[in-house]
């Protein structure tokens, strides 16, 4: 789909990739090995092109997986982070960057300590402190205020639960309601800061590399909504003014106050002297640019995927610039058990999916690779789900036997709800044809600007919704919990997450399993019979695994797509001839 | 100008009119019409302009009972025919080309492109001619009251003219489309993403933004007639306004009205391209010139033929009735004759 949206990106962590480049036919693949593998050196302008505006620039406000990349290497930086290598193992692997080391548990996972380097200030010149940390954390908590993004920290941290609204007992720096209860689950002595969850969290550090809700926050420079695209920095370089345009970008120069000593070259090389973010060209104009290659395109990387009527061009010279690797996000449908409680039904629609013909219709296999679970492959503990392997094209006689069986009324109606774009309307065409075969009678309900909004509203009258998501860091703890535990998502209001209104006890005693498990073996486990739960419950249906397919300019260097970049372009190594 | 015609009708000079085409051997019993078809019959251009608009008309009344009866097929995938290899594009030349596909198929899906356009056509022209009758009927109506009436009737409805053009129609078309479409949908059946809600709002909002420059000629138009002897006679018997406008005026206005239909026709063919390509208007997988148009400009370079026919079929809908009106117009009116 064209329009990647909000929740599709949230994955921060990218996973690991079983290949960071995937195999594809046709020569016009790209290997690894082109001129921007050559080490790069310092000094000169990268221009970054990028599609859709960010929503939120305020670290603990941003989700999408290009926003944590792309500001984890150059503006914030957090305890530890992911170094820069292909290698999933090395890459998923945090390491020290404002912390001395990648932090010490006690009680079984739910004490953790890290200790802060000195010697590291903000951009104008004051030290990062263990207060801004614990002022970073607090913000989390102010709900009304800094919202979109991840809000793991309400689940975890040691503070009583509010027993009538369900929401922990301290509200945020901003109205500062229960700030005592805050100031003890986080402490600050001296230069070390003591984290105390009230369930384990083995997996600690992955969610503070992945995700930018730990980092540190500077309180006078704090404005709550205001500072929506406020970037206040710490890294190798600032914003040039103080606000990221939405609508426009920014750009962003070096910080005078970075000390490159108290950094690792494995997280961030910091090589040209500017980089440009130019939001707002269409993907089909940053494509003809990039092919062209003229002037600063020659410079450019850009976060929007080759559009697939553009594939024929990638070829000869421009496919040295092209690269293709799997990215950590897979593609999925939910029935509404509002509308579909027959769970007959619900297996006659997964019998009739064609995930084949969505594929090519979207591209084919340069855009997706098959998925046979809602967790991505590259996911610690991934296993097929027995519910959703074998044959993908969808067997519309198979199906229409289902229906017969549940003796329902035929051509059963239902709506499909998606997000619209040329490729996806073509996709949903493709998918209509197998389930009218089988004896559904499909509307499809393409959506325009708002989409998540709609599907949230427990009134929607779909019948079967699109979604599409990544792990925030490489665990499955952090896929199926999320967009099926019906406790934390359904409320009057909203579905959250859990588009589909699925609940199942059986699913949530699973989860509540994995989530106090101590040991991530065991937490792996759960998760993998609580997925099996949902493949029986039909409560999704898997599509495909989005590809990344990407080109840059001639004159880019250290060109990678990380696992830590979440396949994005990976800031970190990257330079420019110049 | 061309109000010349009826009047002529009865003060009986044949042929008196007759510049460059009219038949002049027969001197007796020609009516104005007659003459009229005469001169376009002359002329080539015009006549091969009529006879594609003609073919266009048929193809699409015929398309849905085609579709009805299978012999189109605008809706089938047939996704062996693309490679998964390239983004879709079709496996063969000139967009998979071949007897079963006369036009080719479209990349990713493999739906075929003759069915597709042809169905296209049906409903390009359905919302073209809508709106077009409904500019057509509001403007008319507004324009023959405006000129007879004179005063402060006339005044009003010419500033309420002036206000209406000074709308930026598309983009309102835009702006509103969300609930406009919303709105539709609530009193039509089928909801917000079926074709019958978005086509009615398009066809709407052309239609209700159409008018005032109708309304103006046929304004000026009624202002000569509304001076002739019947029109006095009528007033004098007494005859009720509406019988004025509609009995008396009205039938004299034919030659403008068909002029300004097969003009505006054309430029609401190109507008519903136009909008589709900005996101307003029918949605795939129903087809429409403008939404196959859309979806295949990505493809100009890719697979260039699947982006060359929709776009030369609008191009030939819209310049043969372009010429087709300048025909009419030059039959009816011999004076604008080049």
């Amino acid at each position: 789909m064209v329009n990647y949206r909000k929740r599709l990106l949230a994955g921060a962590v990218a996973v690991a990739m079983s290949g960071a480049l995937a195999a594809c036919g046709g020569g016009s693949s790209s290997s690894n090995t082109n001129s921007s593998d050559q080490p790069g050196t310092a000094g000169g302008t990268l221009q970054y092109y990028i599609y859709a505006p960010f929503e939120h620039t305020d670290p603990q406000r941003s989700y999408l997986g290009v926003e944590m990349t792309n500001f984890s290497r150059t503006v914030y930086r957090s305890l530890v982070a992911f170094p820069i290598s292909t290698d999933p193992k090395v890459s998923n692997t945090p390491v020290p960057d404002l912390a001395t080391d990648t932090g010490t548990s006690s009680e079984g996972g739910k004490v953790w300590k890290f200790t802060l380097k000195d010697g590291v200030k903000w951009e104008d010149g004051k030290p990062v402190t263990c207060e801004d940390f614990k002022y970073g954390a607090s913000r989390v908590f102010a709900t009304d205020v800094i919202t979109g993004g991840p809000n793991y920290l309400l689940t975890y941290l040691d503070i009583p639960t509010d027993a009538k609204t369900g929401l922990p007992a301290y509200d945020g720096p901003y109205k500062g309601d229960g700030q005592a209860l805050f100031d003890k689950a986080i402490t600050c002595d001296g230069n070390t800061i003591t984290y105390n969850f009230k369930k384990p969290w083995p997996d600690f550090p992955l969610a503070v590399a992945g995700l930018h809700m730990m980092d540190p926050y500077r309180q006078d420079k704090d404005q709550g909504a205001k500072s929506n695209y406020q970037i206040f920095s710490n890294g190798p370089y600032m914003i040039k003014g103080d606000m990221w345009n939405k609508n426009k970008g920014a750009v962003f120069v070096r910080n005078p106050n970075y000390d490159p000593k108290t950094d690792s070259t494995d997280i961030r090389k910091a090589l040209p002297d500017e980089i440009n973010f130019s939001v707002g060209q269409t993907p089909e104009t940053i494509y003809d640019r990039l092919i062209a290659d003229n002037g600063d395109d020659q410079y450019a990387v850009t976060s929007s995927r080759v559009p697939p009527s553009y594939y024929t061009q990638i070829e000869g010279a421009v496919a040295d610039r092209s690269v293709l690797v799997k990215s950590p996000y897979v593609d999925y449908l939910v029935p509404n058990f509002r509308n579909m409680p027959d769970p007959k039904v619900r297996e006659a629609l997964k019998t009739a999916t064609n995930a084949t013909a969505w594929i090519n219709a979207g591209g084919g296999e340069k855009a997706y690779g098959p998925a046979e679970s809602i967790v991505s492959s590259s996911v610690v503990g991934y296993q097929p789900n027995p519910a959703f392997s074998g044959p993908q094209e969808g067997d519309p006689a198979a199906a229409k036997k289902l229906l017969e069986e549940a003796g329902v009324k035929m051509p059963y109606p239902i709506t499909f709800t998606y997000p619209s774009s040329d490729t996806a309307d073509k996709q949903a065409a493709a998918l209509k044809e197998t389930w009218d075969a089988a004896g559904f009678s499909t509307t499809l309900d393409g959506l325009g600007d708002t989409y998540y909004d709609v599907i949230q509203k427990p009134t929607k009258d779909s019948d079967v919704i699109w979604g599409g998501w990544g792990a925030d860091w490489p665990s499955a703890i952090t896929v199926t919990p999320p967009l099926f535990d019906s406790r934390i998502n359904l409320t009057a209001d909203s579905d959250g997450q859990d588009y589909g209104a699925y609940k199942s006890d059986k699913f949530n005693a699973l989860v509540d399993q994995a989530q106090s498990a101590s040991s991530l073996d065991d937490q792996t486990k759960a998760l993998q019979e609580a997925d099996k739960v949902l493949g029986e419950d039909t409560a999704y249906i898997p599509l495909e695994a989005a590809n990344f397919y990407w080109l840059h300019g001639s004159k880019v260097t250290g060109y990678m797509n990380t696992p830590s970049s979440s396949s994005y372009p990976d800031l970190g190594p990257i330079g420019v001839e110049h | 100008m061309t109000v010349q015609a009826s009047n002529l009708q009865s003060e009986q000079m044949p042929g008196s009119t007759g510049g460059s085409g009219g038949d002049t051997a027969k001197v007796a019993g020609q009516s104005p019409t007659r003459l009229a078809i005469g001169r376009f019959r002359h002329d080539k251009l015009s006549m091969v302009s009529f006879v594609v608009v003609v073919l266009y008309m048929l193809a699409a009344l015929a398309a849905p009972f085609l579709v009805k009866f299978g012999v189109l097929d605008p809706t089938t995938f047939h996704q062996e025919l693309t490679n998964p290899s390239t983004g879709g594009i079709p496996y063969g030349k000139l967009g998979g080309v071949s007897w079963h596909h006369p036009l080719g198929v479209e990349p990713g899906t493999g739906r075929d492109v003759l069915s597709r356009l042809w169905y296209g056509v049906t409903f390009s022209l359905a919302i073209a001619l809508s709106a077009t009758l409904i500019s057509i009927i509001v403007g008319a109506v507004l324009g023959i009251i405006s000129g007879f009436s004179g005063g402060w009737m006339d005044s009003v409805i010419g500033r309420f003219i002036d206000l209406t053009l000074s709308f930026p129609v598309t983009l309102m078309l835009l702006a509103l489309s969300a609930i406009g479409i919303q709105l539709v949908a609530n009193i039509l059946p089928g909801n917000f993403s079926d074709p019958l809600p978005n086509g009615a709002y398009v066809v709407l909002v052309l239609g209700i933004f159409g008018w005032p420059g109708i309304a103006r000629i046929i304004r000026g138009q009624v202002l000569t007639v509304r001076e002739r002897e019947f029109v006095d006679a009528a007033v004098l018997f007494g005859a009720s306004k509406s019988r004025i406008y509609f009995k008396e005026i009205l039938p004299n206005l034919w030659a403008p009205l068909l002029v300004t239909f097969t003009l505006t026709m054309p430029a609401y063919i190109s507008a519903e391209a136009a909008l589709s390509y900005l996101g307003v208007g029918i949605h795939p997988p129903t087809p429409t010139l403008g939404n196959i148009l859309k979806g295949s400009i990505n493809y100009s370079s890719a697979d260039f033929f699947f982006f060359f026919t929709p776009a030369f079929l609008i191009m030939i809908i819209v310049v043969s009735f372009n010429l087709l009106g300048d025909g009419i117009r030059d039959a009816l009116d011999p004076k604008t004759a080049r």
